[in-house]
């Protein structure tokens, strides 16, 4: 017991000092960020000011920027496309491996072939038919793109996920009579959902931090994502942004997946038991 | 969460989600004919997303004199801008006015026929003294005019004024004095110049060509001058001097040049007078914390200071729905009052002879000097440059700064980049 | 012998013949897949086709598409600076193995089970959270000459610390792999976790009665019953190191010169700044291939030896 107890405290120890480690990076983004923006110095960044220069940042970016419109249409695709994509994906998983879907490897190599093509290559064509179709500029448009991308991801952790679901629960249920689809929603799904929240905070952060996908397919503010305003303001030269203004942009920015992380916590705090019902 | 709760959900949020899209609308063509008036603001897709507030001023501007405004659609990147923009052409996605660069470039989309003319507002323009002649030529193309210049920016000198105080220093008016500048700093452990190998790593090489050899500079542009050759050798060896002698700055620096220079970091930075939006916006003081100096030539021979400057053209799309919106825009656009209210909202100079920046004197001064023609006027090497040329040439001068003894090999590379462009491209940039 | 054929991990094959009810897996099975496949031919096969097709011609952006056969391949073959990014490339891929993936499977295994868990692995969960540019900028700060990275190294006694990172090679790859790393780790390490948990309780117990404990536990129950997950991270690991633009782009742009170039960066520049389509789609038709060969081979081998692929 006592051994037990040691092994636990060296863990919680090393986890704890990786942890600060990993901190130092993140707490140079705060401190500059909330410093005046004409006080800083990077070589020494990591003092903090005396001064509270946050709110004046904000209110810099804010107007310098059309941040504020554009939060709510990445909301809306950051939630969106990893539901759809989640729920295509454990689809994709659950014919593949529980359903023994024929060429199921195939099949999923040709979902999984989707994440491999460099994605800067892949703009113009999707302009150029996105405006042919006329879902640019369009907020159907970007959901549709958003979701494509993260599928692949998304069907990957759910085929593997399953393979460590007992096929006698399958067999048990189909022998009661149920449907596959009924099997699908009221077994399976229920038992991932650890997997399909990982996924989803993921997919979220990800889409939520697009950039260059959301430049090129759209134009309007009503239908532009958050990090087309940020960029603006970050990596254009010609802006002449202090950088605590632009550190506090993109920490204002990057709340919401902050705040994902923390609310879905608990879904990772206990172990699921797969082998039994 | 209950199964039926879950399908529930799913429907609910596939329903918002239609809802909300429907209600975001399709994208918009909005057929407005060549009704001078259109119904809808301009669309004007450029590639600096930060100046998206400032095109908002000049549009309600716009819209009081007017009647219409402009609706920016920024861009940040500039080689994704130019990939999209040229895409649209292919499209119906087109703007009405885009920003765009002079240059091949610009000759590029003339003779595709993309753009309108615009030699009446030249015309006009210069008569009434709110353009430039001597910008006259980057806009001709087959001598016609296109488009009207959206900006323009002249490169020079930005200094820390309280160091320059502090060791007795004056802005420099010959190449002598701009030396001794940089030794006297030396001495006292200030570092003098900045270079940087992301971007702007060409800032030095066209700034000592140009104070040089101009002539050899242009003939580069136009493929009749090899990079070889003794002039473009010298040059790049007064830029060895310099780093061998630890006047420059480390080019590995990240950090932005305007911190350095607030911070005293480093004495001196070359840029473009737009580097003064990022004085102002550290709270930095014309006149009093820095100013900003023309750099002499090196060889004092030459009639004319070499100035180097760059212009983004601002052009209608030929053939749109609104063209004659677009031009009354244009024509609009190169008056006084616009240009002073775009000129003094970004902390820049314009394009205008008539404007200047009251709070500047140091810019200001060189606007009077360029209308009064003191200046041998050159165009930024990343405009005049062949785009596979200027990309290995960036690559190639980024690597001169961290290993300044390849001086030789640098230019045989960058030399057999601009052959292979020349030799399937007729001379003439 | 793989835990897997353990009597008590319960995996049946179908008992052959069975005719009388409708079939066990169903009719419409592709029904299932459909959606998936559908949206990821049209959305990014497609696209990338027309890549494949530009990259057998020469095009500028603007004006005539001319055919080049295989000129562009050829060239690529001679290139010097893709040798270089080429060898940047696979400093990602060694290092992206290396460093975000072993490093998350320890944090996971560290964190699994202990009370309180979560919130342990938070900060490097966090770092996923920011933006590209947001990291760039903090770690710039960091690898600064002069800057807080030489002066920990200095204050250790360690070397370095008069070295100017970014500016030369292998350095500046090496460190921006630290900076993706920092990044990556808690991604790799949340689905570690989503593995270990996954884990079933059966072999567990079993092992445990048997007087299996620590390392040989790991060994033997944990780490091949965590296969599944290893593929996703390793895999996707993998074609994410291959295909590395962001942050090289935010901090070096692949310089100074080309000395941090990732075949992506010069995909890009070569398309988009060299106005060069047709060169830099064949670039890119390259990396595809590699990196879906790749993928393919280590997947095959990872998961095709299974029982459940199917017929």
């Amino acid at each position: 017991m006592r051994k037990r107890l040691l092994g636990e405290a060296s863990r919680r120890a090393t986890l704890v000092v990786l942890g600060l480690i990993w901190l130092f990076p993140a707490y140079l983004i705060i401190i500059t960020a909330i410093r005046p923006a004409d006080s800083f110095n990077p070589s020494s960044a990591w003092i903090p000011s005396g001064h509270l220069g946050l709110w004046a940042n904000v209110a810099k970016a804010w107007t310098a920027s059309a941040i504020g419109q554009s939060l709510g249409s990445s909301l809306l695709y950051s939630v969106a496309a990893p539901l759809l994509a989640c729920l295509i994906g454990a689809l994709a998983g659950y014919a593949i491996v529980v359903l023994r879907l024929r060429h199921g490897f195939f099949w999923f190599m040709l979902i999984f072939g989707g994440t491999v093509f460099p994605s800067q290559m892949l703009l113009i064509p999707l302009f150029v038919s996105y405006a042919k179709v006329g879902l640019y500029d369009n907020r159907i448009g970007m959901i549709i793109i958003y979701t494509a991308i993260s599928a692949p991801f998304a069907a990957f952790v759910m085929r593997n996920f399953f393979t460590n679901v007992a096929f006698s629960i399958f067999e048990a249920a189909r022998m009661d009579g149920a449907s596959t689809l009924r099997i699908f929603a009221q077994l399976y799904l229920p038992l991932a959902r650890t997997a399909l929240a990982a996924v989803f905070i993921l997919e979220f952060t990800f889409v939520w931090n697009d950039l260059l996908f959301g430049l090129t397919l759209t134009q309007s503010p009503g239908t532009r994502p958050v990090m087309t305003a940020l960029a603006a303001l970050q990596s254009d030269v010609y802006a002449g942004t202090p950088v605590p203004v632009a550190l506090a942009a993109g920490l204002i920015v990057s709340l919401p997946p902050i705040v994902l992380f923390l609310a879905t916590q608990r879904f990772f705090a206990r172990g699921l038991a797969l082998g039994q019902l | 969460m209950k199964r039926p709760r879950r399908r529930l959900l799913t429907v609910a949020a596939s329903a918002t989600v239609l809802t909300i899209a429907a209600l975001a609308g399709c994208s918009s063509s909005q057929g407005g004919g060549g009704s001078a008036t259109p119904s809808a603001p301009l669309k004007l897709y450029n590639d600096k997303g930060a100046w998206t507030q400032y095109f908002d001023q000049v549009g309600a501007l716009a819209k009081k004199q007017l009647g219409f405004g402009v609706t920016p659609v920024g861009y940040t990147d500039e080689d994704t801008y130019q990939a999209f923009v040229d895409a649209s052409f292919r499209t119906d996605v087109k703007p009405d006015l885009f920003t765009w660069q002079v240059g091949g470039q610009l000759q590029q989309i003339v003779s595709l026929g993309q753009v309108q003319n615009t030699d009446a507002i030249w015309k006009q323009g210069i008569a009434d003294g709110n353009l430039s002649s001597s910008l006259e030529p980057y806009y001709t193309v087959n001598g016609q005019q296109y488009c009207v210049p959206l900006n323009v920016s002249y490169w020079g000198m930005f200094y820390n004024k309280h160091i320059f105080e502090k060791y007795g220093l004056t802005p420099p008016t010959t190449w002598a004095q701009f030396l001794h500048v940089a030794a006297v700093l030396k001495s006292h452990g200030v570092t003098p110049f900045y270079e940087t190998t992301t971007l702007f790593s060409f800032v030095w090489f066209q700034q000592l060509l140009a104070g040089t050899d101009p002539t050899l500079y242009e003939q580069l542009e136009d493929g009749k001058a090899s990079y070889t050759s003794p002039g473009v050798v010298n040059a790049m060896k007064i830029w060895q001097t310099f780093i061998d002698d630890g006047y420059m700055s480390n080019p590995g620096l990240t950090t932005n040049p305007a911190t350095l220079l607030q911070q005293g970091t480093v004495a001196m930075i070359p840029d473009g007078s737009w580097f003064n939006t990022s004085m102002t916006q550290l709270n930095l003081k014309p006149g009093t914390d820095y100013g900003f100096f023309v750099i002499p030539n090196v060889n004092p021979s030459l009639p004319k200071t070499s100035v180097l400057f760059e212009s983004g053209p601002l052009c209608s799309l030929s053939g749109a729905a609104n063209s004659a919106a677009d031009t009354k825009f244009l024509t609009w656009w190169v008056g006084q009052q616009p240009q002073q209210l775009w000129s003094s909202s970004r902390g820049d100079l314009s394009a205008n002879p008539k404007v200047g920046l009251p709070d500047n004197a140091d810019l200001t001064s060189v606007v009077t000097n360029v209308r009064a023609g003191k200046y041998n006027l050159l165009l930024r090497y990343f405009e005049a440059a062949p785009p596979p040329v200027l990309n290995t040439a960036l690559e190639v001068f980024a690597n001169f700064m961290v290993h300044p003894n390849t001086l030789m090999t640098d230019l045989d590379q960058i030399q057999s980049a601009a052959q292979t462009y020349w030799a399937s491209h007729p001379a003439g940039s | 012998m793989l835990l897997l054929e353990h009597p008590k991990v319960l995996r049946r094959s179908l008992p052959s013949g069975r005719r009388r009810r409708p079939p066990l897996l169903g009719r419409f099975r592709f029904g299932y897949v459909s959606p998936a496949v559908l949206l990821v031919a049209v959305l990014l096969y497609l696209p990338f086709l027309w890549t494949v097709y530009q990259s057998f011609t020469t095009y500028s952006g603007l004006g005539p598409t001319t055919w080049a056969g295989l000129a562009n391949y050829r060239e690529l073959l001679h290139d010097p600076v893709l040798l270089t990014a080429v060898w940047n490339t696979l400093l990602w891929v060694a290092g992206t193995l290396v460093l975000p993936v072993a490093l998350g499977l320890l944090v996971a295994v560290l964190s699994f089970n202990i009370r309180g868990a979560s919130w342990y692995r938070l900060p490097f969960l966090l770092p996923y959270a920011m933006s590209g540019t947001g990291v760039a900028v903090a770690w710039s700060i960091i690898l600064q000459h002069g800057g807080i990275a030489n002066s920990l190294l200095s204050a250790l006694g360690l070397p370095g610390g008069g070295e100017s990172f970014l500016l030369y090679a292998p350095q500046n790859t090496l460190v921006m792999i630290l900076a993706s790393t920092w990044q990556q780790l808690g991604v790799n390490a949340l689905l570690f976790v989503v593995g270990l948990q996954s884990i079933p309780r059966e072999p567990i117990e079993a092992a445990r009665i048997d007087g299996a404990s620590g390392w040989t536990m790991f060994r033997k129950i944990y780490w091949p019953l965590l296969a599944p997950l290893t593929a996703v991270v390793v895999g996707l690991s993998l074609v994410a190191s291959l295909k590395t633009f962001d942050i090289v782009w935010v901090m070096t742009q692949g310089g100074p010169g080309t000395s941090s170039q990732t075949l992506a960066i010069a995909m890009y520049r070569d398309t988009f700044v060299a106005d060069q389509y047709g060169y830099g789609s064949a670039i890119a038709v390259v990396l595809t291939v590699v990196s879906g060969l790749i993928s393919f081979v280590y997947l095959r081998r990872q998961l095709g030896s299974r029982k459940e692929i199917g017929a």
